[in-house]
């Protein structure tokens, strides 16, 4: 126990030269000093080795002092870059998914009217109403020759009769009494629109012959 | 099948920026209506109306085009079917008739070359607010050779006489003027044998 104050700023000595602290380098000069004392009792010709001794410890003192510095300086460097590459990998993750080039664009997926179909389907279903609508209008006009054709009864539709000629499912000369069983039907069934009695004819004659 | 109520089939195309009025004009045409509400048109439409010149009876097909850019791709390949092209802008709109030049250069690319092609200035009923003056559109259209209107859909100015003078600007370059072929060819980049089948 007695020793333990005497042999602390010893210890420095046994340390780890990169280690050591500038307190350390005091302990030693301390330590030195002590045992240049009791040299220097012996002779008077050790104190030009006292003074270099002193500058030695002072060079070590400033090589330890820069070395410590120097170290503290590099592990806030260190722990400054770790920061820095942790902050920017965290908002590198964080944009993952929704880091766009100058022509992508986002789509909300629980948006209902966000864009579903490619341009390709569009197209298509664009042509398919078109090719449609283009053959609703044929029909139309068929249908309207059909009509007018029937109405003046001009014998010069021969498409018309050569439909009408076709062989039906039992037999063709069936076909007028039938139009004329429907025609009658309809004049007492029906409170006749008085101007198309005619045309509804037609119409019923164009339904009696697709049946077949 | 059944016999053809028209001697022939002439195939037009409305084109032109979105909103200077491409499906008013083409409505005021075919149904003498208007209407105010603005519907973007989505991709391509049509609508048919007969109409008579020089004692033939004539079917024009009038394909109307969406004006926005998305559907280009979609548009573009209706071009080369076309006979006639009507070019329209918006003279309240000046980038309206910039881009023009634009819509000439498309039809450059894609549409046959006898197109026989006509420029309307659309909206001539405000004139309060317009910023492309007349002279500025006759200009550009002698440029390119073509014919030039300015229209109201909404006033009914111009309409059916810019159809008609398109039409029979196509009857009288059309030889022998026989019956069209084929009734209402449907699907757009065809062949674009409208023309090409009666020039040879």
């Amino acid at each position: 126990m007695d020793g333990l104050r005497d042999s602390s700023p010893a210890l420095a000595f046994e340390k780890d030269a990169l280690q050591l602290t500038v307190e350390d380098v005091y302990d030693i000069s301390y330590v030195i000093g002590r045992d240049l004392l009791k040299i220097s009792k012996a002779g008077a010709q050790v104190s030009d080795l006292q003074f270099r001794i002193v500058r030695v410890l002072e060079m070590f003192e400033v090589l330890v002092n820069k070395y410590n510095l120097s170290l503290e300086e590099l592990k806030m460097e260190r722990d400054n870059l770790k920061r820095e590459l942790d902050r920017v990998v965290g908002e590198k993750s964080a944009e993952q998914g929704s880091t766009l080039g100058p022509n992508q664009l986002v789509v909300d997926l629980k948006d209902p009217n966000r864009p579903r179909f490619t341009m390709q389907e569009l197209k298509e279903v664009l042509q398919e109403r078109n090719q449609l609508k283009a053959q609703l209008l044929i029909a139309q006009e068929e249908l309207q020759l059909y009509k007018s054709g029937l109405l003046s009864s001009q014998p010069s539709e021969p498409a018309m009769v050569d439909v009408e000629l076709e062989p039906a499912t039992t037999n063709s000369s069936a076909i007028s009494p039938k139009i004329t069983t429907i025609t009658e039907e309809d004049e007492s069934k029906e409170e006749a629109k008085n101007d198309s009695r005619e045309e509804k004819t037609t119409i019923q004659k164009l339904f009696s012959f697709r049946r077949k | 099948m059944a016999k053809k109520t028209y001697d022939l089939l002439f195939k037009l195309l409305l084109i032109g920026d979105s909103g200077v009025g491409k499906t008013c004009v083409l409505f005021r045409f075919s149904d003498d209506a208007f209407n105010t509400t603005f519907i973007s048109t989505i991709g391509i439409d049509f609508k048919i109306k007969t109409v008579e010149l020089q004692g033939k009876k004539i079917k024009l097909q009038i394909w109307d085009t969406a004006g926005q850019e998305r559907f280009h791709t979609i548009t573009t390949s209706y071009y080369r079917g076309a006979m006639g092209i009507m070019l329209v802008y918006d003279i309240t709109n000046s980038k309206s008739f910039e881009n023009i030049t634009k819509w000439l250069r498309n039809i450059d690319e894609h549409a046959s070359e006898e197109v026989e092609r006509m420029l309307l200035g659309n909206k001539c009923d405000m004139d309060e607010k317009r910023v492309v003056p007349t002279a500025r559109g006759e200009q550009i259209a002698t440029e390119h050779g073509i014919r030039f209107f300015e229209t109201s859909a909404k006033a009914n100015i111009n309409i059916e006489k810019a159809f008609l003078t398109l039409a029979e600007d196509i009857l009288n370059k059309t030889p022998g003027k026989e019956p069209a072929a084929d009734p209402m060819d449907i699907s757009g980049g065809n062949t674009g044998a409208g023309w090409k089948n009666k020039c040879c």
